[in-house]
């Protein structure tokens, strides 16, 4: 512990700046018209002078997420389908073009980070033509998926560089079929996550590595019940302005995982309450029990299109469900935990600003009503201050002095 | 405030609602003719009520096509919504309405009533003082709804199944659960005002060879849904079938099951009603042809004892039919009608057994199922592909059920796909149906749209 107390700690968030100082937690609401480090240097500059490089440590979740632009051929179903795919991997979309006009269309001048090709069902070809590449030529983007009618891939593989090609999104029944795109637009992003200017300007006033938040906190886990009245198996809900994350204990999950810790983590892009708040409205208005847990909240739908208090509150609220109907058996996309043997729910992150504990009590107990038939809910905790990410970085350093110490 | 009543106000307080006030509709409803409500006409008259289709864009033409109705000899004034309303596209719906009356041509293929506005819809429907009926298709017909009971209109039709699965291919099941939940809330409340609002159920799907058995446990399920919010009257309806023993047989299993269910849920004092659609496939060509089809359903509507028929017109292949065609249409069923006293009763005991089977088997299926409503548990029926309705176009239909005529033109169940029937029931369904050397299933389906062609 010792080490902690000679750092000064920073959690660069989406929405709020978070720094540590000798077990002192202060926060500050970001300015969003000013680049982060700018914005940083003005709130806590003098903060900062205090401090040398080596003693500053940093860790941050703002990266801003990726960009896409996707071309289909058809509103109803191929651009439909890649649109919530994007939205649900937590992917911004720049723009859509519809493929039969894609001549009047107007390529993007931004740099995008993934384009998405789609369009027709296995068995149907002769789709795409030499107007496709005509307007790629003029676009500028990172990556590049197909994941269209299998028939087109040839054609497709040949005359773009770079191109990875998936299965296709429509089935045979014209269903979705999203697993694969998913994963790959999910792992772009976790590689993102540290590549971005912002960030990397941050490296001025630190000597050491930026850590990603979600990292950190996960860290944390095993040293949490030190601190706090928790015992295992408990799951962390981080709740921010752009992202959430779920961090669990394996013990809740049947599959079998490798790993290194005892504790995994899911993060849900875009399920944030401020910075991501419109596809965290399009993720709850998708949900199949969001309008009765709207009714069991008091509240009509209306209060997805308010911007009040009471509707951001509603909005957390509604963030805590959806990340535990993600991570329950009614959903097959992401790892089910075992939510019947939980003892904790651990909230934190600025939902804890917002949220009493009642608030979060009322959502909780309608999903293990609803969803698991159970009526005893597991005990919550919620972390007031936000400081479990600094016991996390207090693990990172412990053992970063460790490891200094070894022969 | 309730959460209902704020609901309410978000609701109608629409931008394309120029005026909705509560207590003056309240009032309009307690003191309404009794002649409005056919709730209030099946409870005293013995006639079968017979009610064609139709709705035009302009108030005037509306008005117009009621006056031939009327003449005609009408039981039931149909008012059929246009397909913009039905989407809750008022936008639209507004723009082609002002086109429509500039031009006297039709831009729009039903009344937007939304635009018209309560106020000048009750003028035409207190005028004509019968029973008029909603027609329209939406999934979410809150504000509709809203606007046809203050205008006068105490039938309303639709299902958050019936209205969604034939018609939509997108829009969330669960969101059309709950937003008929709303419709059926408000019809319950009114309903304590003056004689009971009529809620009907939509039979006829997507009206290509629709197995009776889905066809009843639809209809039972949206009955149950709409009796749970506190609506007392209610219709079940189906369309013929091609088979006239079939629609025999098939109105004496939803009769009796109909009522089993609503009693088994404690809702002792709903009154249900049958209700019969003329043929909804395609019609012939030839309009001798076409008046034959309707005569002959207008004596199967007879033979099962309907409370009421729905007319097509001999015009039905030819596009929109006109007021005059469906006057003539609405003449002539009562003409026969008239002719059809002291028919005897037909049943088929081995087919009564065996629909009934098929009916309750899946509905137990249904029950069973271990959500904490009666709507999730059918929401998840259907997502499990227990209940499906044969060529839907919605994504949430498991389009794994395929059906085919046998020899005596009735449909069966070719292929039960996830359907809960017991092996016994499917093994009587399959045991009727022939397929000649060399035949092809897909090649009959395609030429069952145009049996009576």
């Amino acid at each position: 512990m010792s080490a902690v107390r000679k750092k000064l700690l920073f959690d660069i968030g989406s929405t709020y700046f978070k720094v540590a100082e000798n077990g002192t937690i202060r926060h500050w609401f970001r300015d969003f018209n000013r680049p982060i480090f700018e914005d940083l240097m003005d709130k806590c500059g003098d903060l900062v002078a205090k401090y040398r490089p080596e003693e500053i440590q940093i860790c941050s979740s703002a990266n801003g997420g990726l960009s896409t632009l996707i071309i289909g051929i058809s509103n109803s179903f191929s651009l439909k389908y890649a649109i919530n795919i994007a939205f649900n991997s937590g992917i911004n979309i720049i723009d859509t073009v519809l493929y039969h006009e894609i001549e009047r269309a107007t390529p993007p001048v931004e740099t995008i980070d993934v384009v998405i090709i789609v369009g027709g069902i296995d068995g149907v070809g002769g789709i795409f033509d030499e107007k496709l590449i005509g307007f790629l030529e003029k676009c500028t983007f990172q990556n590049i998926v197909y994941v269209g009618s299998a028939d087109e891939r040839n054609f497709l593989s040949g005359h773009i560089r770079r191109l990875v090609v998936l299965e296709n999104i429509i089935t045979e029944k014209l269903k979705i079929n999203e697993r694969a795109l998913k994963t790959y637009l999910t792992d772009l992003y976790q590689a993102d996550i540290m590549g971005k200017e912002d960030i990397k300007q941050l490296y001025e006033i630190t000597a050491n590595q930026i850590f990603s938040t979600p990292y950190v906190v996960n860290r944390a886990l095993p040293f949490i019940s030190r601190r706090l009245d928790v015992t295992d198996p408990f799951i962390v809900i981080d709740i921010g302005g752009a992202t959430t994350d779920i961090h669990y204990s394996r013990d809740l999950v049947s599959d079998n995982i490798t790993g290194e810790g005892g504790y995994d983590r899911l993060v849900f892009k875009k399920l944030g309450v401020y910075k991501s708040r419109e596809s965290l409205v399009h993720t709850a208005r998708q949900n199949e029990f969001v309008y009765e847990l709207l009714n069991h909240l008091n509240v009509t739908e209306n209060v997805l299109e308010e911007e009040s208090e009471a509707a951001t509150k509603v909005l957390m609220q509604l963030a805590i469900f959806l990340v535990l109907y993600k991570v329950s058996r009614h959903h097959s996309e992401y790892v089910e935990l075992k939510l019947e043997n939980l003892n904790n729910i651990v909230l934190t992150g600025g939902i804890t600003k917002v949220l009493e504990k009642e608030d979060a009590e009322t959502i909780i107990r309608f999903f293990y009503k609803k969803l698991l038939h159970f009526h005893q809910i597991p005990e919550i905790v919620l972390d007031r201050n936000y400081e479990i990410w600094t016991y996390g970085m207090q693990a990172i350093l412990e053992n970063n002095e460790a490891t200094k110490e070894l022969p | 405030m309730s959460l209902f009543r704020r609901e309410r106000e978000i609701i109608t307080r629409n931008e394309y609602v120029d005026h909705f006030d509560f207590d003056e509709i309240e009032e309009f409803v307690k003191n309404a003719s009794k002649e409005l409500f056919i709730s209030h006409r099946f409870k005293t008259s013995d006639a079968m009520q017979v009610q064609p289709r139709g709705g035009f864009p302009t108030y005037e033409k509306v008005f117009r096509l009621y006056e031939e109705f009327k003449e005609a000899g009408v039981d039931v004034l149909p008012l059929t919504i246009d397909s913009n309303t039905r989407l809750n596209d008022y936008a639209t719906a507004k723009k082609m309405l002002a086109l429509s009356e500039e031009n006297d041509v039709d831009m729009l293929n039903g009344y937007p009533l939304i635009n018209h506005g309560y106020r000048t819809t009750r003028k035409m429907i207190t005028h004509f003082d019968t029973p008029v009926s909603l027609r329209h298709g939406t999934p979410d017909a809150r504000l509709l709804v809203e606007m046809a009971l203050a205008s006068g209109i105490f039938e309303i039709e639709g299902g958050p199944i019936t209205y969604l699965l034939p018609y939509s291919k997108n829009f969330p099941l669960d969101k059309a659960f709950l937003y008929w939940k709303y419709v059926e809330k408000v019809c319950a409340l009114y309903s304590k005002l003056n004689e009971p609002i009529n809620r009907e159920s939509f039979g006829p799907l997507s009206a290509t060879l629709q197995p009776p058995a889905i066809v009843i446990v639809i209809q039972i399920i949206e009955m149950l849904l709409s009796l749970e919010e506190g609506v007392k009257s209610f219709s079940v309806s189906f369309s013929q079938t091609g088979s006239m023993i079939q629609d025999v047989v098939t109105a004496n299993v939803i009769r009796k099951l109909s009522r089993r269910y609503a009693d088994m849920f404690g809702h002792h004092d709903a009154d249900i009603h049958l209700v019969y659609h003329q043929w909804m496939g395609a019609f012939p060509y030839n309009k001798e042809f076409s008046d034959a089809l309707i005569t002959a359903s207008t004596v199967i509507a007879a033979m099962v004892g309907a409370d009421k028929i729905i007319t097509k017109t001999r015009n039905e292949a030819f596009g929109i039919p006109t007021k005059e065609a469906n006057a003539r249409a609405v003449a002539s069923v009562k003409y026969t009608l008239g002719m059809l006293k002291g028919l005897p009763n037909v049943s088929d005991e081995e087919e009564e057994e065996n629909l009934t089977n098929m009916v309750n088997e899946i509905m137990e299926a249904v029950l069973n199922d271990s959500a904490d409503t009666l709507w999730r548990k059918v929401f998840n029926a259907i997502k499990k592909g227990h209940i499906e309705i044969p060529f839907s176009p919605h994504v949430i239909n498991a389009n794994e059920v395929i059906t085919i005529r046998d020899p005596q033109e009735n449909i069966r169940i070719l292929e039960r796909g996830k359907l809960p029937i017991s092996d016994r029931s499917f093994a009587f369904e399959r045991s009727k149906i022939r397929l000649k050397e060399g035949e092809r299933v897909v090649d009959k389906i395609i030429k069952d749209i145009g049996i009576m062609q």
